[in-house]
């Protein structure tokens, strides 16, 4: 059985029936029409692959119709049938696109050939069109590609110069020409160990003209700028090195973060490994027995030890808290937390610990104080480093006063205190960990110096921020800001 | 027959510290005098010459004992003490911290560091070994 469609338009109804018989026996699909105008509603309700047409139609002629017919999108193979046969309409019709021309009168045989032709024909340009529109995608994809993968290393934070086999720059991206200082026709197409040469970054240069590597990392330093540079080689399917990718990541910050922390943990250790020799000293002084044989001289020494365990156990409590608040857990949700209950908690223990220096603690809350939008225990925190202090650094019949307010769409909570005040030099220094101000003043005072870190810590993770006024010998006053 | 007890200054801004090392030097017939700050020691040097002083590194700055290492080192009368810093830091900076001292410790003229923390047994052992007469 044979596959395909084939449209008879003719007006002699014994011709069509005649050449459906033999198509239909042939296993075609097979339509009919009597003229120009059926015709061409025949191809509205569906597509034929092959037309077989007249040349003389009752309403119009064979190549008109082509024309109307090509016009409507129609593209099957077309085969003009007529009786007039001469070499002029011939080449007339294959002119005008006839793909075939049958004279009539034809044999079956005639016609089974002149189909099964046009049909492989129609096939073979079916299969062209498809391959064209193949290639056509496939180049619009490329081109899309290569579009996109610019855009891509355009938009890169980082450095990104990609050079040929030859080692000449073939692409640039903004940061990498801002770092080289020029423009991006500047650096196109020139080599590369000239454009990275003569200063930091002339190791580079050297590296992607002949890698020792297909994958190399260093860290180098340009200005202020710590930078890790990876050159990395790129090879086609072969294997063949076709390029080489040069990438600069900023990694400053990363760097000083981490010496931050460094300094961080030396200061850590000196202030673990400090009491702990104190508390060894004392120790040894008993067991040494420097004093005597009689236990009483050394009872104060072992207090003070004890004191010092005391202090140890507070500073690692408080180290935990400051290396917590860097990280939000879960189910730590901040929640409306109204503030006056929290706060006379806070004020009661403050007041015990005033009372025995006579300092007074009092609140001054506005009646429509709206809660705090943060963690309960972070508040709790914030409010009882603040007002300790605040004690703490008070003169001897001193006093403290915490107002809460709302002020522009902030919720204020002020701590006020008539105590030794701060050096305004040292006012910044005041939220690093473990700093404390050392004056005569507070020589005597004991404390870690991470109170208000952990404050900082806090009242930033809620979103809110930190405000410290003071004067020296008079006193200072911090304001949280917490989002109302 | 008449001995002067040797006299040792220690320079730390822990009390504590300061405490348990004369109490138990003052056990063994030395006389010690303590500085809680670099300006305290140098008020106190005014008027004494100990046979060696024991400096902490880290006071208020982190780097206090080098800094007053110097001031005592150029010292005409002073300069020929033996220092000896002590500080709790030395081994957790590592390399880092010894490839400087190399330079800071010329610098400073110190004679010795000791790693925090020291015992009285340990100071002992130094004074022994540098106090001058």
């Amino acid at each position: 059985m044979s596959e395909g469609s084939i449209l008879i338009v003719d007006d002699e109804y014994g011709v069509r029936s005649g050449i459906r018989t033999i198509l239909e026996m042939d296993g075609y699909e097979v339509g009919e029409a009597g003229d120009g105008a059926a015709a061409l509603e025949a191809l509205k309700e569906r597509d034929y692959d092959v037309a077989l047409l007249d040349y003389r139609l009752p309403d119009t002629d064979g190549l008109s119709l082509l024309q109307t017919m090509k016009q409507r999108g129609c593209e099957a193979m077309v085969c003009m049938i007529t009786a007039y046969a001469n070499i002029d309409t011939a080449i007339a019709a294959t002119r005008q696109g006839v793909d075939f021309f049958l004279p009539k009168p034809f044999s079956p045989d005639d016609l089974e050939g002149v189909v099964a032709t046009l049909l492989r024909h129609k096939l073979a340009r079916t299969e062209a069109d498809r391959l064209r529109a193949e290639h056509e995608a496939s180049l619009l994809a490329l081109a899309e590609e290569k579009t996109q993968t610019h855009s891509l290393v355009s938009s890169l934070r980082d450095a990104v110069l990609v050079v040929n086999r030859d080692g000449d720059v073939v692409l640039a991206n903004p940061p990498m020409l801002d770092l080289l200082e020029r423009g991006d026709d500047e650096v196109l197409m020139r080599p590369a160990t000239e454009l990275l040469g003569g200063g930091a970054l002339a190791p580079l240069g050297e590296q992607l003209a002949a890698p020792a590597k297909d994958r190399t990392v260093r860290q180098l330093e340009l200005g202020e700028q710590a930078y890790m540079a990876s050159i990395v080689t790129f090879r086609d399917e072969a294997g063949e090195a076709r390029g080489r990718i040069l990438t600069l990541s900023d990694i400053s910050e990363v760097r000083r973060l981490a010496m931050e922390k460094q300094k961080f943990i030396r200061t850590m250790v000196h202030e673990l490994k400090s009491p702990l020799g104190s508390i060894k000293g004392l120790l040894e002084v008993v067991t040494d027995k420097s004093l005597g044989g009689d236990l009483d001289p050394y009872i104060p020494m072992i207090a003070r030890a004890d004191h010092r365990i005391d202090n140890l156990a507070l500073l690692i409590r408080d180290l935990l808290t400051l290396a917590r608040s860097e990280q939000t857990q879960e189910g730590e949700e901040p929640e409306l937390v109204p503030v006056a209950p929290v706060l006379d908690g806070v004020v009661e223990l403050a007041r015990e610990h005033g009372a025995q220096r006579g300092v007074t603690v009092t609140t001054e809350l506005a009646g429509d104080l709206p809660p705090a939008l943060i963690r309960p225990d972070d508040l709790q925190l914030v409010l009882s480093n603040l007002v300790g202090n605040a004690v703490k650094y008070n003169r001897d019949g001193g006093s403290v006063t915490v107002r809460g307010a709302i002020e522009d769409g902030w919720l204020r909570l002020e701590v006020a205190d008539t105590g030794i005040g701060i050096r305004e030099a040292n006012l910044t220094r005041l939220w690093d960990e473990f700093y404390r101000e050392t004056r005569d003043e507070t020589r005597e005072l004991e404390g870690n110096g991470l109170g208000l870190s952990i404050v900082k810590r806090l009242v930033e993770r809620a979103g809110g921020r930190l405000e410290v006024a003071s004067i020296e010998g008079e006193g200072s006053t911090f304001s949280v800001l917490l989002p109302a | 027959m008449m001995t002067t007890a040797t006299t040792v200054l220690f320079v730390d801004d822990d009390r504590d510290f300061l405490e348990s090392k004369k109490v138990y030097l003052e056990a063994r017939g030395y006389r010690v005098l303590t500085a809680e700050s670099p300006d305290a020691a140098m008020a106190t040097l005014e008027d004494e010459t100990p046979a060696i002083i024991f400096l902490d590194l880290m006071m208020e700055h982190v780097d206090d004992g080098f800094r007053l290492g110097y001031r005592i080192g150029k010292d005409e009368r002073l300069g020929h003490i033996p220092l000896v810093m002590l500080s709790g830091v030395a081994a957790e900076t590592g390399t880092r911290f010894d490839g400087e001292a190399g330079g800071l410790r010329e610098w400073s003229r110190l004679t010795r560091f000791l790693d925090k923390p020291v015992t009285g047994q340990q100071v002992l052992a130094v004074i022994e070994e540098l106090a001058v007469a």
